[in-house]
């Protein structure tokens, strides 16, 4: 390695990183990638995707119309959770109106629910729920549960049913009430879980289009071959083909972070220094899979297919909109390979939960790595490519 | 017809041509397709959950063991000494239970005994998962422990539609839409650019062709291409995530063609009217990527995307198709339930045409 860089004069390295920043400078759709395409996209998919379930669809086919009964549906109908769309004369209109897709949820109460209540029997409700989509089911079962918990446990306590309150009424004797209290995020704003995500994702993704552009631009229009035939030696082409690139793509990393702080208010708890070097090696991460892709490639439409395939790959296995624990077991080792991966996790862990190196150096390691073999490839296939 | 006929396979010949191009468009959705299928899912089934048990007694020995033997929950071991909320700091748990001193003695005397489950809430959505699955496993062991109060009220939670809760079974048909709305535009665009770009369309101004048969045929040479990827894509769903097709399908062949013609005819346009193929690619992949992934309903429901930008996904195209899929994959409504989304794609697609055509109509370079 000594041997390569002997030859490195800082004036023409001065020269060529000049060159490529008025080229950059002359493209202006170059500017909008870096500049207004990642507040856009952060901004655009930080308030587009929210997996906040609330408003279920509610209908409810009430066969016993008691006051026991009504006071279920007006609990039902109180909660925020759900919007309740109107009553049903049977549980088969009630039925079709799911398979229509007019109803998320469904509440069937028996025709015997009063009278069982009174006799001290335990009637059942049938919850129905289009599981179609099985996270918002989930989500919403648990919240139909909780409120005939509510529901229930006003009845213990009055003996007798009472308006619907909302509050916590005391548990009833010798059973065990679980407290939940939700850390790092107690608003559960779920934009925040997004956002960080799509910081990693603009880091790698942008820059890698842009390298594997720029390089495929050089190709193509033959001045790669001008700059072989120049004094320049491979590692100083190298060298100030990337350093300018890099340090555009370091504004990025400001710009992404005044969105994530001004726009969605994401706490900033721990180091942002560490956040920041984190995206740095992102960046370098991305120059690295760009270069590779573009020196695969013969054609520009090649290189788009690939790139059409390796970026949306990369996100799915990165656990930037979904989480990794989600996916199936055979899948999540796999995850480790992406760049992504660990920089969601240092950004999580660091800006909500106020985590250190103490905690993450796993991954900022990993990071670290990725991007010393990832660049090393390139330079390599770059060379290969020139010579 | 024969000139329209011709047209196509010229443009199948040329795309036969680059081998590479060829295997990347047909193998590259299947991958991306599978990819996707199998890793996106918000439903986290195997929850790491540390359990701090300060009580020690046979009550709460069994609330922790009730906690080990739910499907949803692994309970990883965690040292008493170390903080609970360290576990979660490191990654290393989603949940924290920790069960108070006395819960024995205060459930066998009768007393409501609070204890504290901590949610690492950095994911919502999997936060609120995590707590409602905690409560249904305590809510059972309460009903194991004394057999739940007379006089109340049971909840039977029937799932329909999806009784397994699968996430394939609803991401996989929504994918099924996002790979067949990039990869026809795509190719599409790059085939109508490179005519422009490399000025061959002159030679196709100066032959008798009309501006409708150069349009049909180069439709329908990607509309092929583009059936072939969906057929190929319908079998890895078939065989590798068991979706299939529920009730006729008629309706959903009918809504899959207009479709088809729909995304072919936009990348035709978008190659029409940007002759270089980068730029072209990056208008494609904006619409057909991020529109459909963002505002077409594809992993969060559109019900959550604020006001204007709902407005917005009603022009997406992507948005009626995932809804004819996903009805026909997992509903089986047929027309009755889908006729409207039908339309509403054949009108997006006669739009697209007809600016493709006026566009192209006079068969001569733009002064």
């Amino acid at each position: 390695m000594a041997a390569t860089f002997r030859g490195v004069s800082f004036d023409r390295l001065r020269a060529l990183a000049r060159k490529e920043f008025i080229q950059i400078r002359r493209d202006p759709r170059l500017a909008m990638t870096i500049l207004v395409q990642p507040i856009v996209a952060s901004l655009l998919i930080g308030f587009a995707l929210n997996a906040t379930v609330s408003q279920v669809r509610l209908g409810v086919a009430d066969g016993s119309r008691t006051a026991e009964s009504r006071d279920l549906v007006s609990a039902l109908g109180e909660s925020e959770s759900f919007h309740l769309v109107g009553g049903y004369a049977s549980s088969a209109l009630l039925g079709t109106a799911l398979g229509r897709g007019d109803l998320d949820a469904g509440v069937l109460i028996p025709v015997d629910f009063a009278r069982d209540l009174e006799r001290g029997r335990r009637p059942t409700v049938q919850v129905i729920l289009n599981a179609t989509n099985a996270n918002t089911a989930a989500i919403a079962q648990g919240y139909a549960e909780t409120i005939l918990e509510d529901y229930n446990r006003r009845r213990r306590l009055d003996g007798a049913p009472a308006a619907p309150a909302s509050g916590f009424a005391p548990a009833h004797s010798g059973s065990v009430q679980l407290q939940p209290a939700f850390l790092y995020n107690p608003g559960l704003v779920t934009s925040w879980f997004i956002v960080t995500g799509v910081f990693g994702l603009l880091m790698v993704l942008d820059t890698s289009i842009v390298a594997s552009a720029t390089m495929l631009r050089e190709r193509e229009t033959g001045t790669l071959e001008q700059l072989l035939m120049s004094p320049a030696g491979t590692t100083e082409i190298v060298l100030a083909k990337f350093a300018p690139l890099f340090a555009l793509m370091c504004v990025m990393i400001v710009t992404v972070t005044a969105v994530l702080r001004l726009a969605f208010h994401v706490p900033f708890q721990g180091s942002l220094g560490l956040v920041w070097a984190s995206a740095a090696l992102c960046i370098l991460c991305g120059i690295g899979i760009g270069t590779v892709i573009a020196t695969f490639s013969r054609t520009a439409q090649q290189a788009l297919l690939t790139a059409f395939f390796v970026n949306p790959s990369l996100v799915t296995l990165s656990g930037v909109l979904t989480p990794i624990e989600a996916m199936p077991r055979w899948l999540q080792p796999v995850t480790v390979i992406s760049p992504i991966t660990h920089f969601v996790t240092i950004a999580r862990t660091a800006l909500l939960k106020g985590g250190g190196l103490a905690e993450l150096w796993p991954h900022v390691a990993a990071l670290a790595v990725l991007t010393l073999v990832l660049l090393t490839l390139s330079v390599w296939r770059f060379r290969k490519q020139m010579a | 017809m024969s000139r329209i006929i011709a047209q196509a396979r010229k443009e199948l010949t040329q795309l036969v041509r680059d081998r590479r191009a060829l295997v990347l468009a047909l193998a590259v959705p299947v991958a991306q397709l599978f990819i996707m299928t199998s890793g996106i899912s918000l439903s986290v089934n195997d929850l790491p959950i540390v359990v701090q048990d300060l009580d020690r007694s046979a009550a709460s020995e069994r609330l922790v063991d009730a906690f080990r033997s739910s499907i949803t929950f692994h309970v990883v071991s965690w040292p008493d000494a170390r903080q609970p909320e360290e576990a979660l700091m490191a990654g290393a748990a989603r949940a924290a239970l920790v069960i108070p001193e006395h819960l024995g003695r205060d459930l066998a005397r009768g007393r409501a005994t609070p204890v504290q489950l901590l949610v690492d809430g950095s994911d919502a959505n999997t936060a609120q998962l995590v707590s409602g699955y905690a409560q249904q496993v305590t809510r059972a062991y309460d009903s194991a422990e004394h057999g739940g109060g007379a006089g109340q009220v049971l909840a039977a939670v029937r799932l329909w539609f999806n009784p397994g809760r699968s996430s394939t079974r609803f991401y996989g048909p929504g994918i099924f839409v996002l790979v067949l709305s990039i990869f026809p535009a795509l190719l599409a665009s790059l085939a109508m650019s490179r005519e422009t770009g490399q000025k061959t369309i002159l030679q196709v101004y100066v032959s008798n062709i009309s501006a409708h048969e150069f349009l049909l045929g180069k439709i329908a040479a990607f509309v092929v291409v583009a059936i072939a990827e969906g057929l190929l894509l319908a079998v890895v769903l078939r065989a590798d995530f068991g979706v299939s097709l529920a009730g006729e399908p008629t309706a959903f062949l009918a809504g899959t063609a207009l479709y088809l013609f729909c995304v072919v005819t936009f990348g035709t346009l978008i190659g029409a009217a940007i002759p270089e193929q980068a730029a072209a690619m990056q208008v494609v992949a904006l619409f057909g990527y991020l529109l459909v992934f963002l505002l077409g309903g594809l992993i969060f429901p559109i019900e959550n995307i604020p006001i204007p930008l709902r407005w917005v996904s009603n022009a997406v195209w992507g948005r009626y198709y995932i809804e004819i899929v996903r009805d026909a994959f997992l509903r089986g409504g047929g027309w009755a339930a889908v006729w409207p989304q039908i339309a509403a794609i054949a009108g997006i697609g006669g739009v697209f045409y007809t600016l493709a055509w006026s566009r192209l109509r006079r068969m001569q370079l733009a002064v």
